[in-house]
């Protein structure tokens, strides 16, 4: 371990190379190499080859649904998920997210209605949905944050009361159960992440998961998936297919899922008891779910109590190259084009603004070793010791760096 | 070399796939190029990314690989996609002249292209193309102009070039921002230059089908910095840095490491490939004219071209419908395709678009197809397909009959 000094105030920094926020598991270069060659000798790289077949399969039984749908991503898999849907107009959502869940209704032809969230467990705030819906929404993309879930029964009640659809952008949930369930059978669809920042790597990928056999049919034809199903009328296709080089690195990696969450839980259970004292710290648990894939290490930062502001805080983590964020921040509704179009929510959602002022996510995952948890969680015991230095050497800046662990 | 009869082993009509004979090939033999860059390569790149834990967004093997290709086209900037589709949907969402909504592309072109105009909210005017390239010119493109054209696409056909200083110059004189789907363009030049460099911005396919094989994925050339930053800053839901959105409407069309270490291999085996390609051709070039009636579309030499896809006009003279000759192609595990059929205007749309009637594209639409080409197509092979296309037209007129019964038996 370095000294316990600052480096923004000028001491070493406490980690010689940079610690991403996660997760970044990926298989072994022996596993990597045998699994290529593979490839090189099949010579099928991509259309719905033999690995993601076999990739859909596996998630299908794994997530106890009938049709997983595999993508090149989860943005496009949503873009892909509001045409499927057939959705016209409005559709609700929460503004805490990331801007993708945005973007694919922009790119839907979709307007967004921002619904605030609960202060306790970020999630869309069920109640205010409701008071969101009018004639003009034909849905609601409810965002299961943090490996934790939405109100899934209370969403349901309010969508079939209102006669609209309801998804959920599941992009945090890959693994998680509700009640014993397993997350990607509620609602219309579920689309997962599978990018390198989330517990499943496909460096790039996600699916799309539903029971719902004709809305499956168009999803394959919206993607393009040469066989696999037969042809059913949609409004427009796209290419959406993740390729055999994805499904591969996918398919090792939902091998070593358990590990992998294992490793998450104890590292979790780690920042929990390190950071338990702390005094204007609270560590997000995930809520509202059985069980979860704790890929996710979010923090709540008040000010007041802990000392030092949330921005000045990831800058000081940064100059120790911990590599916190600020997320989700901002919010969307404050993000062009909307914070113009939509200018309307800039007093509506404060839950959401305060949230995006105060949270900071931590790294967890791959990259990240149980005395680095040990001494990113020192550092927050003590920076609070020399909180006003730090704040003003940190007053300049804005937590901005490199853009590598976007999702 | 080995005569063309003795590659055939089929005499007698019954041993046509279609009738009941065997396969003439167990694999099959596909118009897709599907090359496979040398392994080691490949591993070596991979190297790259496995060590710095690096597996997406922007890393070092999308970078090097944007830079080599900007150098390869001699563009001054190179933008990766996760695919060609998506580079083509950003890159017209971008180009398009704000405020209006029609593009003009050529109707006999790839099947997706009018969806992926309704992706941008623009509707598709579809022009006719020249008889002899199969490509838009400014003389077929010019009528399709009017106060809304917010985009001309300009679309390379798979053989050769479309005239590319002729839609530049209507370009100018209209004001009208140019795109060039350069997807089956990848190696050539025009009398201008290499192709890439072109119009506001060019788009290309990394798909394994393509010259250069990454999986999937895709790019665009363009020699405006403005436009590059903007293609960048797009694919990536319009972040600069982690938490500062400066353009709107973005997405996440990221190129993976993976990918790009694939492209990466293949571009290394690109001239090599060329020549691979070249062997292919130039044994269908000798061989075809033994068949009557089918006239092989021929890559011009005057300028640099991959060689990759075989493209064929049937005649007034071959003695079947293309559909029939497709059957008994097919049958036989030759999986050739007609050429770009139905063209776009006669697809329904569900989404705005300019109906058209094109009865020069439609002509054409008819009466081309693809062959075999690319990494699985042997010599020999290239033998036996022109061998059979040989027995399919001395045996017509008692294949005629016959195969009308068997498309008409089906549903």
């Amino acid at each position: 371990m370095s000294s316990r000094g600052f480096a923004i105030l000028g001491d070493a920094p406490m980690f010689g190379t940079p610690i991403p926020v996660g997760q970044l598991y990926f298989p072994s270069w022996e596993r990597y190499t045998e699994a290529f060659r593979g490839i090189f000798e099949r010579q099928y790289y991509t259309n719905q080859g033999p690995l993601t077949r076999i990739l859909e399969e596996r998630l299908q039984t794994f997530l106890g649904v009938r049709h997983a749908i595999c993508v090149t991503n989860a943005t496009i898999g949503l873009m892909m998920a509001a045409d499927a849907l057939e959705l016209t107009g409005k559709v609700v959502l929460p503004s805490f997210t990331f801007i993708a869940s945005a973007h694919s209704l922009t790119w839907a032809g979709l307007e967004p209605v921002f619904c605030d969230v609960d202060p306790q467990t970020h999630q869309i705030d069920t109640r205010r949905a409701g008071d969101l819906i009018d004639g003009g929404v034909s849905a609601i993309m409810a965002v299961n944050l943090w490996g934790g879930a939405t109100d899934v029964a209370a969403l349901s009640a309010l969508a079939e009361s209102a006669g609209i659809q309801l998804y959920f952008d599941s992009a945090h949930s890959f693994g998680c159960r509700i009640d014993g369930r397993p997350m990607g059978r509620f609602g219309r669809l579920e689309v997962f992440s599978f990018h390198a920042t989330k517990i499943l790597n496909a460096t790039e990928g996600g699916c799309i998961c539903t029971d719902d056999d004709d809305l499956a049919a168009r999803l394959r034809n919206i993607r393009s998936s040469y066989g696999a199903g037969g042809p059913v009328q949609v409004v427009r296709t796209a290419n959406g297919r993740m390729s055999e080089a994805q499904a591969a690195i996918a398919l090792m990696s939902l091998d070593d899922f358990e590990a992998n969450r294992d490793n998450n839980e104890r590292l979790f259970r780690r920042y929990e008891e390190g950071l338990r004292d702390i005094p204007g710290m609270r560590l997000v648990h995930p809520r509202g779910v059985s069980h979860t894939n704790f890929q996710y290490l979010v923090c709540e930062i008040d000010e007041s109590h802990f000392g030092l502001s949330r921005d000045a805080l990831v800058e000081a983590l940064r100059a120790e190259n911990v590599l916190a964020r600020r997320y989700f921040y901002p919010g969307i509704h404050r993000c062009i084009p909307y914070d113009q179009e939509l200018s309307r929510y800039h007093d509506r959602l404060p839950v959401t603004d305060r949230l995006c002022a105060t949270c900071v996510q931590l790294p967890i995952g791959a990259l990240v070793s149980p005395s680095a948890v040990d001494q990113i969680c020192d550092f927050l015991s003590r920076v609070r010791l020399r909180a006003r230095e730090i704040q003003a050497c940190a007053a300049g800046g804005a937590a901005s760096g490199r853009a590598d662990t976007t999702e | 070399m080995m005569p063309l009869s003795e590659s055939l082993r089929k005499t007698r009509l019954e041993d046509l796939a279609l009738f009941g004979g065997e396969r003439l090939f167990e694999t099959p033999k596909s118009t897709s190029n599907l090359v496979r860059p040398d392994f080691r390569r490949f591993l070596d790149y991979s190297r790259v990314f496995h060590s710095q834990h690096h597996y997406t967004n922007n890393g070092p093997l999308v970078r090097l690989l944007e830079t080599r290709l900007a150098s390869f086209h001699g563009s001054r900037h190179c933008v990766a996609f996760c695919s060609g589709f998506w580079a083509l949907a950003v890159a017209m969402k971008l180009v398009a002249l704000p405020g209006r909504s029609e593009v003009v592309m050529p109707s006999l072109t790839y099947r997706r292209m009018a969806d992926l105009a309704a992706w941008v909210r623009l509707k598709p005017r579809f022009c006719d193309v020249e008889e002899t390239t199969l490509a838009p010119s400014a003389a077929m493109v010019e009528p399709c102009i009017n106060p809304d054209t917010a985009l001309i696409l300009g679309v390379h056909p798979i053989v050769n070039c479309c005239d590319v200083e002729g839609l530049q110059r209507l370009s100018a004189e209209r004001g009208v921002p140019l795109l060039f789907d350069s997807v089956e363009s990848v190696y050539e030049t025009v009398p201008a230059g290499k192709v890439g460099a072109f119009g506001q911005a060019e788009c290309f396919s990394l798909h394994a089908s393509k010259l250069l094989n990454g999986f999937e994925g895709g790019y665009v050339t363009t020699n405006d910095p403005a436009l590059a930053r903007r293609l960048a800053l797009s694919r990536g839901y319009g972040f600069e840095g982690e938490s500062n959105v400066v353009l709107p409407h973005g997405l996440n069309a990221k190129l993976n490491e993976v990918h790009a270490a694939m492209a990466l291999a293949s571009l290394d085996d690109i001239d090599d490939q060329v020549a691979r390609n070249r062997r292919r051709y130039v044994l269908y070039r000798d061989l075809l004219p033994a068949v009557p009636g089918i006239r092989l579309l021929q890559f011009d030499e005057k300028e640099r071209t991959a060689y990759k896809n075989i493209v064929v006009e049937l005649l007034e003279n071959w003695p079947l419908t293309r559909a029939a000759t497709l059957e008994l192609l097919n049958a036989e595990n030759i999986l050739a395709r007609a050429y770009y059929s139905p063209p776009l205007h006669r697809r329904s749309m569900a989404y705005p678009h300019v109906p058209a009637d094109l009865p020069r594209t439609d002509r054409l639409a008819a009466r081309f197809m693809l062959l075999p080409c690319g990494h699985f197509v042997t010599d020999d092979d290239i033998r036996t397909v022109v061998a059979l296309l040989g027995f399919i037209q001395a045996h017509a007129s008692a294949i005629a009959p016959r195969i009308a019964t068997c498309m008409g038996a089906r549903p």
